[in-house]
């Protein structure tokens, strides 16, 4: 597989260390400003081009049209944005994965279709949620694609689920308890496996359920 | 019109002055407050320091209640960002970009905004100025 990283910054250096390592992959990181990009060159050898990663000529020159996978991961929206529809659109890359800076500009990435948005302000948001008692329902991951969202439950004492068979439960339609965490590890759950407070569990319900998800894990509504 | 226009340098500073002149509804962005020198004096239209991708800023100004939004800024992919977020996001129907890089300015024009590229414009004025036969020039030629 043939991956493009544009941005040779923290991220993208990061990025590059853990793609290299696997095996058959080709990686190329482009880096726009040139004393980064040498300094990076003389860590990550060939890999590293200076370069201007929104520009289709450039983007031609290192391969673009034969690229796999395409990650603009700078910390400027617009050239991360940009940079992805023109992989899209002009080199057909089949997929591409922005990051995000600004939350506000992750539904607009998703409708021009990019096809995956990062946002590090969501994911460390999502860490300290984790932490806190009133935190029950953690989102974990967004399908916008497909209006669902991965949680990570706490099942509270006394909860309308605590004691209960899954097939008991009044789930909101379209969702998927995937994986119940308790006393005795991890098991991936059937119709009749019973929660209890105190368990952890993956589910994948829709984006709009999360309210009713709440109340069922914790006896009281979302307070607002 | 109620118009917005992104960037306030020799372009933007032009267009907005022209605009207020004419009557309309006229709110200039730039993140540098010096850059509102360029507009005429009686420019009666409204000045915003900061940036035409800030939140903040779009909402003070009610961005969706824009019938024009022209991205005039120096940055291409800052001008393409905020076009598609007026015209996508926003629903406003009439969005102009300045995409200085002719390959980008024509790639965006085919995903449905209203791109021009001044070095496009201007490298051709050069070229069809340098080669264009009329009758004086080629006198000109055959004299010299």
């Amino acid at each position: 597989m043939y991956i493009i990283v544009v941005g040779g910054g923290m991220v993208g250096y990061g990025l590059a260390l853990e793609l290299q390592v696997l095996p058959d992959h080709e990686v190329t990181i482009i880096e726009r400003d040139h004393n980064q990009a040498s300094k990076l060159r003389d860590e990550l050898g060939e890999m590293v081009v200076n370069g201007d990663g929104s520009e289709v000529s450039f983007l031609e020159q290192v391969g673009a049209g034969r690229a796999d996978l395409l990650i603009a991961v700078t910390a400027d929206d617009g050239a991360n944005l940009v940079t992805c529809q023109v992989a899209k659109h002009r080199f057909n890359v089949p997929r591409t994965i922005a990051r995000v800076n600004d939350p506000h500009n992750e539904e607009l990435f998703i409708r021009l279709g990019i096809d995956t948005t990062v946002s590090a302000s969501q994911a460390v948001m999502a860490q300290i949620e984790t932490t806190l008692p009133e935190h029950t329902v953690v989102p974990l991951m967004k399908l916008k694609k497909h209006g669902l969202t991965v949680v990570d439950l706490h099942l509270q004492h006394g909860a309308p689920a605590d004691g209960r068979a899954i097939r008991d439960l009044e789930l909101p339609i379209g969702t998927l308890i995937s994986l119940v965490v308790g006393d005795g590890g991890a098991v991936v759950p059937n119709d009749g496996t019973v929660l209890h407070s105190g368990d952890e569990v993956i589910a994948v319900i829709p984006i709009d359920a999360e309210e009713s998800m709440h109340e069922l894990i914790t006896g009281h509504p979302v307070a607002v | 019109m109620n118009v917005i226009v992104m960037g306030c340098g020799r372009v933007g500073a032009s267009v907005a002055g022209q605009l207020s002149e004419g009557g309309h509804d006229v709110s200039v962005i730039d993140t540098d407050p010096f850059a509102f020198s360029r507009l005429p004096t009686n420019f009666a239209g409204r000045r915003i320091t900061g940036s035409g991708n800030d939140f903040r800023i779009l909402e003070a100004i009610n961005i969706e209640e824009a019938d024009v939004f022209i991205a005039v800024a120096s940055g291409d992919n800052r001008n393409l960002l905020a076009s598609q977020r007026a015209k996508h996001q926003f629903g406003i129907k009439n969005v102009i970009t300045r995409v200085k890089d002719p390959q980008r300015s024509v790639l965006f024009e085919q995903l449905g905004l209203s791109t021009f590229s001044p070095t496009k414009n201007g490298s051709e004025l050069i070229i069809t100025s340098l080669f264009e036969e009329t009758p004086d020039k080629l006198t000109e030629a055959s004299q010299g």
